[in-house]
């Protein structure tokens, strides 16, 4: 029976929201198929995650455990994906768009002679086996339907593209044997500069509130960090205010930065440059506070407040809070 | 140190584009530097300056992308190489990063850079893909870049922090827009830069894409959206109201 294997990467312990939307996906393709579903894991304990796999429809986990992948270097993490798929041979394999996954897709293409699709926002597997996807192209103001043959075929999926759904099976752990050279990585990980330990990752948040332009001080930040808290938001930020350090670089949301689909965007001062919306156009329910009618955020808005931040936000905090303490 | 930059010409996406039966319509006119390649460049140029050594740029496309090699000399580049193709041959990453390839064996870079993805079509695969044909130690979306003897010290954004990797040399880094401001070229050195070397040869054969792309669609339209008037009190009451009750999110 053929494999369709799902990359599943694991951030602080766990395995991130949008490699559960892409093993989620990976699953109705299988289904569909009539394929195996198989989940590829490498962590330092990568068997730890194999009963959260099965929930989601993995009746195999690959587990590739080391110490090394505690943090990411794409050295090991390119041995460990090619490792696992010599031994599943899938006929696709559906990674999560992160950071890392972006670090390696085009490296594990050629390693695996592999035909590579990367950053979809829709995917689906033909009856010849061929991937068909949807990628947004050109700042994201088209999508570009493209095809590619092959075994295997590599495929990412942004953030957001689809929903993470249970569906449990059995999963049955199979150990990969991995011994890592130190002295073959060629490179050194001197260390992981991180914002707040422990925040959300953007990427993985259902409600994001970003902060631009508008944000002129520190009066501002308190009142977006403040919105932030009583949504239980994690905060994004436009490069403007990335580039003049109110906000750190790992907040960044846009064509260069991350991806957000969140369940709830609330944008605050942000005019909605097409480089952001590329970032943020995705998301479910669209907020926008800005100075400006004209802004092009109100294009992308659900609900578009015309006005000064500094005297809106407040009062929506104070609201925001009475109803989340009547309710 | 010798720096190898590979750069791109991109279609100014932020010119008018539109889709005609499947197909994306602008005007041919508006090219441009991809930016993350510029930032390449730049980073270059800021590093041989303070280390000393040679930069250049390397680009595969049609004839008329020598303007776009002209660009990066009249910055600084000290030399180009144009990799030729007929305009309109169907190239994805593993085509161009097979060509690079060729074209680097035994070119003696130290550093390779070239930007993080193309800003036409975002696929961000072509550094990684070369770096593995050229079995080369890479780091990726590099946000910082200096020189410590002949060790590359890379700071790469990644998914929940900077990552800083250190790199032997040769080795391949591709850069994110965010690590500098590309310089403007000056009228001196876009005077300069027409005397520059610049080597043109003619790519004998182009390797079969892997990807095909069958056609272009719109991007499916939200809904349209609401706005709120009255007092900021009367909007924030609204905004909450809508979000708890119509939008069920809060």
């Amino acid at each position: 029976m053929p494999t369709i294997l799902s990359y599943v990467a694991v951030q602080n312990g766990k395995p991130t929201r949008s490699s559960l939307e892409a093993l989620s996906r990976a699953r109705e393709v299988a289904r569909a198929r009539g394929a195996d579903l198989a989940a590829a894991v490498l962590a330092p304990d990568a068997a730890a995650h194999a009963d959260e796999l099965g929930r989601y429809g993995a009746a195999t986990v690959y587990a590739v455990s080391d110490p090394i992948f505690r943090s990411h270097l794409n050295t090991p993490v390119l041995a460990g994906l090619e490792a696992v798929i010599a031994r599943a041979q899938p006929e696709a394999v559906v990674f999560p768009s992160t950071e890392g996954v972006k670090d390696v897709l085009g490296a594990l293409a050629v390693r695996t002679a592999a035909a590579v699709l990367p950053d979809v926002a829709r995917f689906e597997v033909a009856g010849d086996g061929a991937v068909e996807a949807l990628r947004p192209v050109m700042a994201a103001k088209f999508l570009a339907r493209v095809r590619a043959e092959g075994k295997p075929v590599l495929v990412s999926v942004r953030a957001g593209s689809y929903e993470a759904s249970e569906a449990p099976a059995e999963a049955r752990v199979e150990a990969v044997p991995f011994a890592f050279d130190e002295g073959s990585l060629r490179q050194t990980l001197r260390e992981v500069v991180s914002s707040a330990a422990g925040a959300v990752d953007l990427s993985d948040a259902r409600v994001v509130v970003a902060a631009g332009r508008g944000v002129k001080d520190a009066e501002g930040k308190r009142l977006v960090e403040e919105l932030a808290g009583v949504l239980g938001a994690a905060i994004g930020a436009s490069r403007a205010v990335v580039e003049s350090g109110m906000f750190p670089a790992t907040a960044q949301i846009g064509q260069t930065g991350k991806v957000v689909s969140p369940d709830l965007y609330v944008g605050v001062g942000i005019s909605g440059a097409i480089q952001h919306v590329a970032g943020m156009a995705n998301s479910r329910v669209i907020v926008a506070v800005n100075q400006n009618p004209d802004a092009p955020i109100f294009d992308v808005a659900t609900y578009g407040i015309v006005g000064d931040l500094y005297k809106v936000l407040p009062p929506l905090i104070e609201a925001i809070k009475q109803r989340k303490g009547t309710s | 140190m010798k720096f190898c930059v590979c750069i791109k010409q991109v279609p100014d996406v932020t010119a008018p584009i539109q889709v005609r039966d499947g197909a994306l319509v602008m005007d041919a006119g508006r090219v441009v530097l991809n930016a993350y390649d510029a930032s390449a460049v730049e980073a270059a140029l800021v590093l041989t300056e303070q280390h000393g050594g040679e930069v250049e740029v390397v680009l595969v496309g049609p004839e008329r992308a020598t303007e776009t090699i002209r660009k990066a000399l009249a910055m600084g580049a000290h030399r180009g190489t144009h990799l030729v193709v007929d305009e309109g041959t169907p190239l994805d990453s593993h085509a161009v990063s097979a060509l690079l390839a060729r074209h680097f064996e035994g070119a003696g870079c130290d550093v390779i850079l070239t930007g993080k993805q193309a800003q036409d079509t975002d696929a961000g695969l072509a550094g990684g893909m070369l770096a593995e044909r050229l079995g080369l130690p890479y780091a990726t979306n590099a946000v910082g870049l200096a020189l410590e003897g002949d060790t590359v010290v890379v700071t790469r954004q990644g998914d929940t922090g900077q990552e800083v990797i250190a790199l032997p040399t040769p080795c391949l880094v591709t850069c994110s827009n965010d690590m500098n401001d590309p310089r403007i070229p000056n009228l001196r050195g876009v005077m300069q830069a027409k005397s520059k070397p610049l080597a043109s040869e003619r790519v004998a054969e182009v390797p079969a894409p892997r990807v095909r792309v069958l056609g272009y669609e719109p991007l499916p339209q939200r809904a349209p959206g609401v706005r709120l008037d009255g007092e900021p009190a009367e909007q924030a009451a609204e905004v909450v109201r809508r979000l708890a009750e119509e939008a069920r999110v809060i």
